[in-house]
């Protein structure tokens, strides 16, 4: 038999130890993974992004800004754009995370026709007042984050999200 | 939600309020004149179905995209994957493709057809528009799916 030719032993011991390779990196993988994991966090970090929005156009009705970031999900890196739900109340600028905080779908502002001046979620019909504050008997268990505001130039710039921190 | 390893804790967790999920369907078309195509196809689907999830997170799970070469049986696809579904408890599945073979299918429901929009050379916020405005056409159909049904 030709030295070249795999055996049927050699394809068996060849295939164990492949199985016994991998077996040994998922065990490196976690620790590579906690190594690299912080590298990565886009989050928590106390940059600003500038919106487009001016904030003298700003009036006490919320209204949708967006921004935009790269990155990573999934499948596919890419450009992703956020929202807000700002609106003034007096000299302050408040800033409402969109996500809502039963399962994460994106809350509206008088998003059912049922409820004016509350935030909607479409997906069990969670609601929030204005300020944010989940409405008791809907899924959310918490107010909507609230993101940190800072005025540059003009314009609108949009901080971290935190717990939201209006609501009493 | 995603199908992807670190949210499908959640998904089993809350599993009673997932009860709808989004299957992309994309042609592999790896030949000279489809290529191109194909994934520019493919880059959109994504997009936008990536889009719809993030609007939906809560209530809709999506699925990698299903890839097939060309010649395949989509009828078979379809139905494998709605039998996989439907036997975990989802109630709604959405098929979401550029592919015009499966406008043919016709027991096939919820299937939303979208002709691809090549987004791939558009610059970010144009891009992002655009695909806010075809998935402005596509948030209406699950909401009255979802209203029908409760
Ligand atoms: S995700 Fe908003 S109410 Fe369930």
């Amino acid at each position: 038999m030709s030295n070249n030719r795999v055996s049927r032993r050699q394809f068996l011991s060849y295939t164990i130890m492949g199985v016994g390779g991998f077996m040994a990196s998922s065990l490196v993988l976690p620790m590579v993974r906690f190594a690299v994991d912080p590298a990565l966090q886009v989050e928590g970090d106390s940059d600003f992004i500038v919106t487009d929005q001016l904030v003298s156009e700003l009036t006490e009705e919320p209204i949708r800004v967006s921004f935009s970031y790269e990155q990573q999900d999934a499948w596919y890196t890419s450009e992703v754009t956020n929202d807000a739900w700002v609106y003034k109340a007096g000299d302050e600028i408040i800033a409402l995370s969109p996500v809502c905080k039963h399962l994460g779908c994106t809350v509206q502002w008088e998003g059912s026709a049922d409820f004016p001046n509350q935030f909607f979620c479409p997906c069990h019909n969670g609601r929030y007042e204005k300020n944010g504050n989940n409405i008791p008997g809907t899924p959310p268990l918490g107010p909507l984050d609230q993101f940190v505001v800072e005025v540059r130039d003009g314009y609108l710039a949009l901080g971290e999200v935190k717990p939201n921190f209006i609501v009493s | 939600m995603l199908f992807a390893g670190r949210e499908i804790n959640q998904y089993i967790e809350q599993k009673e309020y997932i009860d709808t999920a989004v299957v992309p369907l994309i042609e592999l078309d790896l030949g000279a004149g489809g290529i191109r195509q194909s994934s520019a196809a493919a880059e959109y689907m994504i997009s936008l179905t990536s889009l719809l999830e993030r609007q939906f997170k809560g209530r809709l799970l999506l699925l990698p995209p299903v890839s097939y070469p060309k010649n395949s049986d989509r009828a078979e696809i379809g139905s494998a994957i709605r039998k996989e579904l439907e036997s975990s408890g989802i109630k709604h599945v959405f098929y979401m493709t550029s592919d015009v073979k499966w406008r043919s299918e016709e027991d096939l429901d919820r299937l939303l057809w979208l002709p691809a929009v090549p987004v791939e050379h558009m610059d970010p916020k144009f891009r992002q528009s655009v695909m806010e405005d075809q998935l402005r056409q596509v948030l209406p159909l699950v909401l009255e799916a979802w209203n029908a049904s409760s």
